[in-house]
């Protein structure tokens, strides 16, 4: 006994207990929901039986069921197309916002902290902001297109099928492209300057500086971006909740938000498991790609 | 070397905001020509040599390259190459890859590329190095990379930025001759800023000192030495640093009167007045330890240095001078010493703008 003491103030004792509370936490608080989520997703859950473990097996009913589903192929499509266009939005306009505060002109510090405000606010609270400037009779957005000329008439942004998904994926953006800036910001930041004046002197133009120098440089930080982003707009359940709650019949309806309807409307426990296994499945496989891309440090 | 100027500078200006960085400087290299850049930091020397890069623009002033005016002109089309302090390797990108990086931009061949690359290599000593990664090399690799990456460019000038300042002593001693080869070999026109006398004084055909932003005096190397036209030139070129003493001019006016110390010798050919007081330069090496009594300067020792194959005597007062002693010496400190030097070998320089008085 008096060994263990000792060699917990003074050996490795002391670096043990400190992995074993972090990884008890992450078991507790991480695994262990995971792996009940898991199985959940096998067995026949109602809200009798919420209480117990020992649930009836269902094989993959549960799958076999949401697979069947009508709306299963529209909601899928819904959440690549969200998936894709806020990751893809979130960047190019995170990557050029960063691109533009290096150029270091007066104030360009505090401009910078204040897009962090976007990241600030909750998701509901930026809901229901883009509600007004989304607002079909009133809002700034439609009365902005009006004035460039783009758009004959009022867009209802909300009930309108074929943008209520488009709805989002803009706030979506507005939401994410701060912390996407800050962080190729960072990334940016450490390349060191003298690489791009020896290009310059090299004979590259500010275009090739950017592909051969600035890119490849930034490859681990693009893809710790895309990587979160992907989490972070998996993960996105407010902006649906506040703007579209999925509809109109479902035109904007994507899996998590799925998940939580059938959970927490329905009480159908085990399909909204199932929902969220197949997206941890999607998470896991761009996860592998993650940590791969970034294994061997900066290559070209 | 040839008598077309490779760079000129014609009252060139560089102010950053309210500092004024470089002031009137005037320069001409001649092909072939090594010029090394002196002077303490903060006194424009990097500041000029990026202003040759094109990585600074001059505010005033013309700055030709080749006879061409290049005020406007941006960095890639000077067709200069700079080797940096921090080498600036392209770290994702294999040795081979930054041998050719800027012949991959020009489109040119693959093959032709390679082959440059490999000649290069050749001469810097990467051959088996090509296919490393700058990381996984050591720092006087990197500094031979950075090299051939300028030398594969066949530039109209190689632009050097201290390049052997991060290199521990031996490798800087050794790089230094193999930099000064490879320009001879190569018939290049290099420009070398360092703030380290010595590598100026080793390498360079031709030396420019400055300080704030001025060109204090410009020279071969030994003409520096043996005449330096300001105090400053005087203090910064050779090592151990020159001793600076005031003097007065004695009735007599054949000697030069030192308060607490006695007297030396003074130069021929010089028109001062009895009584004026002016700055004397003594070298440590031109100090003779004379014995028994006589004129010269009288000190008692502080103490010495030893570097094994001289030692260094300084003495006390203020200002103690110092000794440059070939071999050992048996000196201890608190003994009296009688100092003597040549006419020839003091420096006078005014007390007040510090210029050269006399020949």
């Amino acid at each position: 006994m008096k060994r263990i003491i000792s060699g917990l103030w003074d050996g490795k004792g002391f670096d043990i207990a400190l992995v074993v509370v972090a990884l008890g936490f992450l078991m507790i608080f991480a695994g262990l929901p995971l792996i009940y989520n898991v199985v959940m997703s096998f067995q026949k859950v109602d809200i009798f039986s919420l209480g117990t473990f020992a649930r009836p097996f269902a094989g993959f009913d549960n799958y076999r069921a949401i697979f069947a589903d009508p709306i299963f192929v529209p909601v899928m499509k819904n959440t690549v197309i969200f998936i894709v266009a806020s990751i893809v939005g979130q960047f190019i306009i995170g990557f050029s916002l960063a691109l533009f505060f290096t150029l270091d002109f007066p104030g360009s510090g505090y401009l910078r902290g204040l897009f962090l405000v976007s990241w600030v606010m909750p998701g509901l609270v930026v809901g229901a902001i883009w509600n007004w400037i989304f607002a079909g009779d009133f809002g700034v957005l439609n009365f902005a297109l009006r004035e460039l000329g783009l758009i004959g008439g009022n867009i209802f942004w909300r009930s309108d099928t074929n943008f209520s998904l488009w709805a989002v994926i803009i706030a979506n953006i507005w939401l994410g492209t701060s912390f996407n800036m800050i962080l190729l910001s960072v990334g940016l930041a450490s390349i060191p300057r003298d690489l791009y004046e020896a290009a310059e002197l090299d004979g590259a133009n500010a275009l090739q500086r950017f592909w051969t120098i600035t890119l490849p440089m930034m490859r681990a930080t693009i893809g710790a971006i895309i990587a979160l982003g992907l989490i972070f707009t998996l993960q996105q359940f407010d902006l649906f909740a506040a703007i579209t709650s999925g509809g109109p019949a479902n035109s904007s309806n994507v899996a998590q938000y799925w998940a939580w309807e059938l959970s927490f409307r329905e009480y159908d426990f085990a399909r909204g498991a199932t929902i969220s296994v197949l997206m941890i499945v999607l998470v896991m496989i761009a996860s592998v790609v993650y940590v791969r891309s970034t294994r061997y440090e900066v290559r070209g | 070397m040839s008598d077309e100027l490779q760079i000129e500078l014609i009252d060139v200006d560089k102010h950053y905001g309210a500092f004024h960085a470089l002031k009137a400087v005037n320069l001409s290299i001649r092909k072939g020509q090594f010029v090394a850049l002196v002077g303490p930091s903060g006194c424009g020397k990097s500041t000029l040599l990026r202003s040759l890069a094109g990585l600074e623009t001059i505010t005033a002033g013309t700055l030709k390259i080749a006879g061409e005016v290049m005020n406007a002109v941006p960095p890639r089309k000077r067709d200069v190459a700079m080797v940096f302090q921090s080498y600036a390797l392209y770290p994702h990108m294999r040795v081979i890859d930054n041998l050719t990086y800027s012949m991959r931009l020009k489109r040119a061949p693959r093959s032709q590329s390679e082959a440059a690359a490999k000649e290069v290599a050749a001469t810097t000593g990467l051959e088996k190095l090509l296919d490393r990664y700058p990381r996984e090399l050591s720092g006087g690799q990197r500094q031979r990379v950075a090299m051939g990456r300028a030398i594969i460019r066949h530039p109209k000038a190689f632009l050097f930025d201290e390049p052997l300042s991060n290199l521990d002593a031996a490798l800087r001693v050794h790089m230094r001759k193999e930099i000064r080869s490879l320009h001879d070999r190569l018939g290049a026109t290099s420009v070398y800023v360092t703030h380290d006398q010595i590598e100026a004084m080793t390498m360079a055909d031709h030396i420019v000192v400055m300080r704030d932003g001025v060109i204090e005096q410009q020279g071969a190397p030994l003409e520096l030495y043996d005449r330096p036209s300001t105090r400053f030139v005087g203090g910064f070129i050779g090592s151990p640093a020159m001793n600076f003493v005031e003097a007065v001019v004695a009735e007599d006016r054949r000697t030069l009167v030192i308060e607490d110390l006695g007297s030396v010798p003074l130069p021929g050919g010089i028109m001062l007045g009895a009584g004026e007081t002016v700055t004397a330069g003594l070298r440590p090496e031109h100090l003779e330890i004379s014995a028994g009594d006589g004129p010269g300067l009288h000190a008692k020792v502080d103490f010495v240095e030893f570097t094994g194959a001289a030692s260094f005597v300084i003495t006390r007062g203020a200002p103690g001078l110092t000794v440059f002693n070939v071999g050992r010496t048996t000196l201890r400190p608190d003994e009296a010493v009688r100092l003597t030097i040549a006419a020839e070998n003091v420096h006078l320089f005014d007390r007040e703008t510090g210029r050269r008085l006399g020949a």
